[in-house]
């Protein structure tokens, strides 16, 4: 071989060896899907105020407040007939007979833990990255949000999934806490803290959330109230709001006093003094129709004709029409439940939620039929002024004049000839009992029944054939997921 | 044959002598000994001389030679080099092809290989054995022609992707479809969910040869990709000599066969007014089945087979051109195919192109390239119900039939379609109803079209700078332009009341440029190496993007350009993939007596995690040639093995086939929340995601019998399939996306392969050569990932068929048990999980459900209940390959078979359904008085439990065994005297036949089903399926 053949070979060689590997197409960049890669999604302002949005998303899906996390908790209660016997829409739920590896016990579990990772991922992404992406004030905000919806989910999880806290005062088992963000392959043991453990995170969060949260949203120069934004994000007074809920659970009434107190004056009108102007509606009914976005609804999910909750998982379809026939729904009334309250008037506005035609009952509180866009609340200033009523009685155990006022706030805007007085009740305990009725005729429908029953350690009735069910009962509270059992070696069955 | 070597000896004998004197001309015709065709372009040279001349192109030959016995060599590619020595002036020779000789070339990657030096487990099937048979891709052709090679034609839907597997399923969740290299570029390949098969771009008349690989040795240079067996396609190249050019066409006609018997509707109306009475429904005035009466006053029966199956017509041809000269040589062919299916509107059209050339620029510069180009139009009106994912189709072809009423016509006695709101009309029948669409107007209007522009070619470049050394660069392109095309009619179906178009385009483009230098040299004259080094590059990249228009504005219209007022975005896909590779094949051998061969191959794939791109797959082989021992001929051993080799090989080879482009990323992806985009996170990412590896052990020996006449085959195999992805169950509460890809599974196949080919007769006019092979594969699921013992599988995603368990095969059925049905009652027996009988009333609510002692039982449900039943992949596999041939006529019948596996027959559940279906004619049997023994249930109107519609049932469980004439073929072919004088080389005509025949106890259509399509976990279903065809065409072909 010459020289000059020989070089020609190794030249050429040297050629194809140099294109040989192209290194880069060994690492593709998805042009569809943001890789999390170097914390990609938290490289853009833009990128992160998606992900904060979605965070609501996820509390609007179909398990949680897309309607399933609602239903379940009236349904399971009292106040509903199952029309259906679909095993799939909550038939099981209703009679009792659900097992843990059903997909309702299965997928709301899924749901609520989903959410929750994502918010461990955004607050950890935040502090790796995006707190270098936004600006201070904008990334506190921001994380005050997703530490928001974090402990929502956990106070939601722990109504269905664990005894109340009345229960040995939180002793009992209550939920894997998570609080950082699993994004890959790994070892997902993690045994389940106690309730009490559970319900110190949440208020932990929204201790923090009331902190950081703004305290309003603005629009437009001049800025001005953002209704829409004010209805869809939290705000410091959402987070004020939701932990009144959650000291009621653990029936730590003077915390719920505190809290309520920051955004309920002492007399009427009952409008938040700070944040958010919230306050009760004059009519109920404005609450539940378009654009729903009054001050009375502190958090709501919002539905569009673009943005519609999933199948079989809407509160219309449930609750009043799931075909054309109104009426014919997965659930009807219960006409022994608190219909039958003689004391809730028929000329009451909130009876116009409650749909007769013939035999059949239905509740039509939410009653856009398909596509279903009715916007779900998920805190009402309305429960606000009822935890802080029910928490003055049973705290002070007097009949309370701040309660009776507020308790009258609620009635009266949708009964204006019944007034309650301190001398119609013989004793705290009656008072305290119409403050609690009064829950189950304003809040009927929008999932607090169940929860309500139980932090009370009360039995669940019986409705139809089914008999009631006491607090010692097995199933008092749902089983654990069947997958969380399977898959997580240190979880506990309920 | 005896002859021929006795003379072969002796000219061997003869070497070396040179008595030269005068010269003479001798003068004679060469031909091929198969086809007694005539071989243009033969070099014939005399031995010892540099005298050479070439036959004709009608095969005669004149050559001048010294006088004296004179020793003529003929030699031609494809053909036995042929030596005799000549003492006359006239010499006719019948040169034997070389396909079945151990000197066979065979394609081993990169590169060939003598059959004599290969050591691999490799069967070769040359391309006649392809092209005369009437299929739309040559993957169907290959069912029982080789050891160890599974093919099921899944249904009768023309270019379904058949289910392909090499020793059994190898994957779990990945693909089990082995890698098919076309012409050097690896090319996609259908998944059996669509019935575009991307193969069929290729026509089988331009298959020169299909070598297929099953063991470590054979595939281990495709290392990564390996782990189910490489195929590789080799197309036909120019040979050297004058131009022939070749004429090949066909006509032929299929028809369904072995539909079921169904009810007429005189049967059909008794049979549901029994089944009303029975269930308390039937009212004279207002709940009843009633023959109606057609224009003509007749009674309607209307046979809706008639109006979903038809003769389907074929047209085929193909026109090719090839020769060549010293340095050139060239291919050239032109295809049109137009075959009409079984099923109404269900066409295949290819036309296509090939080109191939091969030039020799001179001693150290060769080049070549390939073109070619096919478009093909897979045609239907709506979908067949038969491809996986629509066993429940509500417009599937194959159901409709089944549950249409036959005493309705799809037509109304004026002429319009009979419908009743969305659904068939009720005719005379009163208070019942219909729920399934009148499939006259979807058949009439709709359209599910999909086409293909497929454009596959390379080239290479060539450098021999040495005679040992040869540096070859080769770039190839494999791109598929595709176009859906779906129309929904607004009038009835799926698309009423509005009426939708969808129109996807993708594109799928995939390069491959690979450059390797081989260096093979003999030393000392005994040790000869050859040593391949390698690199390879393949990119793909999808993109697909399309519109979904619905409410159409005018019904005049059909196509996506016409107005419809709401649109929507479909079919948005992207996604890009890439595989490096480095490669070196060690081969060595002494004195052809010890064989060695040694590959590693080191891959990158694009796909897997960032700690797992790499891959390295090592194999190597031992081969030894028994025969050629100085002790096999002492013992005598040669007396009866005239060839005798032991051989073994072991390896590691990998499978990412059907890993997702970016399956080990962690990713975010865009929604919406109150018309604001959202980024969340939405699939789990996986570092460590890596290649599912398959350990190759293969052990076997090849033998020859009386001068190779009779040669045989035997492989024992294992292939231990480790790291096999699943996507992996963590526990809930981690709140993952998804579930991670993960290498955690392991399964087994291991067995057993023979093959024997014999030259059993072969006198003056008649030859008889059988080719058998047969193969028994046992396959076991070793484990799944943590916490999970069985993944139970779904015929299209609704009915739960099959489970995998550890332990047992993959895709084994899962079933519940059955007892007949009670003499006392007619009412159906299920056993339950612990094997206690529990019968069903119909009547449903509590007492639905009791114990054989009337006790309520639990109600029967498959998670409770069912069992691993058995297993649904064929035990053993092989087919028998019969060549007969006397004077111009020849006769192949290709026998194949399935032995040892049963069949879910979930169609015949809804044959015996009490809903308003029609059912088999043995539901006249059904139980009617007690005492009564049968196995069909009293019938109950709406009773969809007692015949497995709503539980999956042993009683619709089958042996699935079948033996089937797959294909026939009788030619003849025209005495050359004749046809020489008006200068054509050979004209043959034929007929053929496939599926002629089928010898089974399964009382489907077809044992050879697949519902699910290629799936590897759902295998064994026959749901709704359509039946296959039989096929039955008539050509000629002609050279000149």
């Amino acid at each position: 071989m010459t020289m000059k053949k020989t070089l020609l070979i190794i030249l050429s060689l040297g050629v194809v060896l140099n294109y040989s590997c192209q290194k880069e197409k060994l690492y593709p960049v998805s042009q569809t899907q943001v890789s999390n890669q170097d914390y990609q999604p938290f490289t853009t302002p833009a990128r992160i105020l998606s992900q904060v949005l979605a965070l609501y998303n996820n509390l609007r899906g179909g398990q949680l407040y897309g309607s399933r996390y609602i239903v379940y908790n009236e349904v399971k209660a009292d106040n509903y007939i199952n029309s259906s016997n679909n095993g799939i829409t909550a038939f099981t739920v209703w009679n009792a007979t659900i097992g843990g590896t059903d997909s309702q016990i299965t997928g709301l579990w899924s749901s609520g833990y989903s959410t929750i990772n994502n918010c461990n991922l955004f607050i950890d992404g935040m502090v790796a990255k995006g707190n270098s992406v936004v600006d201070a004030a904008t990334a506190k905000t921001y994380v005050a949000e997703a530490k928001f919806i974090r402990a929502l989910v956990y106070y939601d999880l722990l109504q269905l999934y664990a005894r109340p806290y009345a229960d040995g005062s939180g002793s009992k088992p209550g939920l894997p806490l998570r609080l950082t963000g699993n994004s890959s392959y790994a070892n997902y043991d993690l045994a389940r803290s106690s309730v009490a453990d559970v319900y110190a995170q949440i208020i932990k969060d929204l201790d923090a959330a009331e902190t950081d949260l703004p305290s309003t949203y603005t629009t437009g120069t001049p800025a001005v109230l953002d209704a829409v934004a004010n209805t869809t994000r939290a705000h410091k007074n959402t987070a004020i709001a939701l932990k009144t809920r959650v000291y009621l659970s653990e029936q730590k009434y003077s915390n719920v006093i505190t809290e309520a107190n920051k955004i309920v004056p002492a007399v009427a009108p009952f409008v938040a003094p700070t944040g958010v102007p919230n306050a009760l509606q004059s009519d109920i009914t404005k609450v539940f129709t378009t654009p729903y976005t009054t001050t009375e609804s502190i958090l709501s999910a919002p539905f569009l004709t673009t943005e519609t909750p999933g199948g079989q998982s809407q509160l219309c379809y449930y609750f009043y029409a799931n075909a054309k026939a109104l009426g014919t729904a997965e659930f009807n009334i219960n006409p022994t439940g608190v219909v039958a309250d003689a004391n809730w008037k028929t000329t009451d506005k909130r009876r116009g939620f409650i749909y007769t035609s013939g035999s059949k009952i239905a509740m039509s509180k939410f009653p856009t039929l398909s596509p279903y866009t009715d916007w779900v609340p998920v805190i009402r200033y309305a429960e606000v002024l009822l935890n802080l009523a029910e928490a003055r009685v049973r705290s002070t155990n007097t009949v309370d004049a701040q309660a009776i006022a507020l308790l009258n706030a609620i009635r009266g805007r949708s009964d204006a000839t019944t007034v309650f007085t301190v001398a119609g009740f013989a004793n705290s305990t009656a008072l305290a009992d119409a403050i609690f009725q009064e829950r189950n005729i304003e809040l009927l429908g929008e999932g607090f029944r169940n929860a309500d029953l139980m932090r009370l350690m009360l039995p669940i009735p019986g409705k139809g054939l089914l008999g009631a069910i006491p607090n010692t009962d097995p199933r008092y509270i749902w089983p654990m997921s069947g997958d969380e059992l399977l898959y997580n070696k240190l979880m506990t069955p309920n | 044959m005896k002859k021929n070597l006795l003379q072969f000896l002796f000219v061997l004998l003869l070497l070396g002598s040179k008595a030269y004197a005068q010269s003479k001309t001798i003068t004679g015709t060469v031909t091929g000994k198969d086809d007694n065709a005539p071989i243009p372009g033969v070099t014939i040279t005399v031995e010892g001389t540099k005298t050479g001349i070439v036959s004709n192109a009608d095969g005669t030959y004149s050559i001048k030679v010294p006088a004296g016995p004179q020793t003529l060599i003929f030699s031609s590619v494809g053909y036995i080099t042929y030596k005799k020595l000549v003492t006359g002036l006239k010499l006719d020779v019948a040169l034997e092809s070389n396909q079945k000789a151990l000197s066979e070339v065979l394609v081993v990657g990169y590169g060939t290989q003598t059959k004599r030096d290969n050591i691999g487990s490799v069967t070769s099937i040359g391309g006649k054995e392809l092209s005369e048979k009437p299929v739309q891709n040559f993957v169907q052709a290959l069912a029982g022609q080789a050891a160890g090679v599974q093919v099921t034609s899944a249904n009768g839907v023309l270019n379904t992707p058949p289910v392909f597997r090499i020793r059994g399923t190898n994957s779990i969740s990945l693909s089990s479809q082995p890698l098919i290299v076309v012409d050097g570029v690896p090319s996609f390949s259908g998944d059996g969910v669509s019935n575009n098969n991307p193969l069929s771009n290729i026509n089988p008349e331009d298959i020169e040869s299909v070598d297929i690989a099953k063991d470590a040795a054979g595939t281990a240079i495709y290392g990564s990709r390996a782990a189910n067996g490489v195929v590789y396609v080799t197309t036909k190249k120019g040979k050297k000599g004058r131009a022939v050019v070749s004429i090949d066409s066909y006509y032929g006609e299929s028809k369904v066969q072995r539909l079921p018997k169904l009810l007429d509707a005189y049967q059909y109306v008794d049979m549901k007014n029994e089944a009303l009475k029975n269930a308390g429904l039937y009212n004279a005035a207002t709940t009843y089945f009633a023959l109606g009466t057609d224009a003509a006053g007749n009674t309607i029966n209307t046979k809706w087979f008639d109006y979903i199956y038809r003769t389907g017509k074929i047209y085929n041809s193909t026109l090719s051109v090839s020769g060549g000269s010293d340095n050139t040589n060239y291919y050239m062919s032109a295809n049109f195919t137009k075959e009409g299916g079984i099923l109404q509107k269900n066409d295949f059209v290819r036309k296509s192109l090939l080109f191939n050339v091969d030039h020799k620029a001179n001693k150290i510069i060769s080049l070549g390239a390939k073109l070619s180009y096919s478009n093909e139009m897979n045609l239907q009106a709506t979908s067949a119900g038969s491809l996986s994912g629509d066993a429940f189709a509500i417009t599937g072809l194959g159901r409709i039939p089944l549950v249409s009423p036959p005493n309705v016509s799809p037509y109304n006695n004026d002429g319009s379609y009979n419908v009743s709101g969305n659904t068939l009309g009720f005719g005379a029948n009163k208070g019942v109803s219909t729920s399934y669409y009148n499939i006259a107007p979807i058949l009439d209007m709709n359209r599910a079209n999909s086409e293909n522009n497929h454009i596959s070619s390379n080239v290479y470049f060539q450098v021999k700078p040495l005679p040992w050394i040869t540096a070859k660069t080769n770039y190839g392109i494999d791109y598929i332009f595709t176009d859906s095309d779906q129309f929904l009619n607004s009038f009835q179906g799926d698309g009423s009341p509005n009426g939708s178009a969808t129109d996807n385009f993708s594109k799928n483009k995939n390069w491959v440029w690979d450059n390797t230098i081989q260096f093979d040299h003999t030393f000392l004259g005994k040790h000869s190496f050859s040593l391949l080094l390698g690199n390879e590059q393949q990119y793909q990249k999808t993109t697909g993007f399309g519109l979904s228009r619905s409410v159409l504005s005018d019904n005049a219209f059909n196509i996506i350009q016409a107005g419809f007022t709401t649109n929507a975005a479909s079919g948005l896909t992207y996604g890009e993939n890439y595989l490096v590779s480095f490669f070196g094949r060690f081969n060595y051998d002494f004195d052809k007596k010890y064989l060695l061969t040694a590959t590693l191959r080191q891959d990158q794939y694009s796909g897997f995690g960032f700690n797992k791109k790499k891959g390295v797959f090592p194999g190597a082989g031992l081969g030894w040639e028994v025969a050629r021992e100085k002790f096999w001929t002492s013992i005598g051993a040669d007396k009866v093995f005239s060839s005798f080799k032991l051989r073994g090989s072991y390896g590691r080879v990998g499978n990412n086939a059907g890993s997702g482009n970016y399956a080990s990323y962690g990713f975010y992806g865009n929604g919406v929340f109150n018309t604001q985009p959202t980024l969340v996170a939405t699939q789990t990412g996986n570092d460590d995601l890596g290649w599912e590896t398959s350990t190759k052990t293969d052990f076997g020996f090849n033998f020859g019998i009386m001068g190779d006449r009779i040669t045989g085959d035997v492989a024992f195999f294992k292939n231990n399939n480790s790291n096999l992805i699943l996507a992996v169950s963590l526990p809930p509460s981690a709140g993952l996306p998804s579930r991670p890809s993960v290498n955690i599974g392991s399964m087994y196949n291991k067995g057993v392969e023979f093959t024997l080919n014999a030259d059993a007769i072969r006198v003056k006019d008649f030859s008889y050569s059988p080719s058998f092979n047969i193969s028994y594969n046992q396959n076991k699921i070793l484990s799944l990932s943590p916490g999970v013992t069985s993944l139970t599988a779904s015929t299209a995603g609704n009915e739960v068929t099959n489970i995998n368990q550890v332990g047992y095969p993959i895709s084994n059925l899962y079933i519940i048990r059955t007892g007949g049905v009670d003499p006392a009652t007619g009412r159906r027996i299920f056993l339950n999980g612990a094997g206690r009988k529990v019968l069903y009333n119909p009547i449903g609510g509590a007492a639905a459900w009791t114990y054989e002692d009337g006790t309520t039982a639990p109600a029967i449900s498959q998670s409770a209940d069912a069992v691993n039943l058995t297993n649904s992949a064929p035990k053993v596999v092989g087919g028998l390959n019969n060549t007969f041939r006397y004077k111009g006529f020849d006769l192949n019948m290709l026998f194949t078979y399935q032995l040892g596996f049963s069949l879910y027959y979930g169609t015949n559940a809804g044959l015996h359904d009490q809903r308003f279906w029609n059912n088999t004619t043995d539901v006249l049997n059904r139980w009617t008085t007690p005492g009564q023994v049968t196995d069909i249930p009293k019938v109950f109107y709406n009773d969809n439990v007692s015949n497995g519609s709503t539980l999956p049932m042993d009683a619709n469980v089958f042996n699935g065994n079948f033996v089937k004439l797959k294909t026939v073929n009788l030619g003849y072919s025209l005495p050359k005297s004749m046809l020489q004088k008006v200068g054509i080389s050979s004209v043959r005509f034929y007929i053929s036949a496939y599926n002629l025949f089928v010898i089974t106890k399964y009382p489907g259509p077809d044992p050879e089903v697949s519902s699910n399509g290629a799936s590897n976990t759902a295998q064994g279903i026959d749901r709704n399926t359509s039946a296959n065809q039989r096929t039955i065409t008539g050509g000629f072909s002609v050279k000149f």
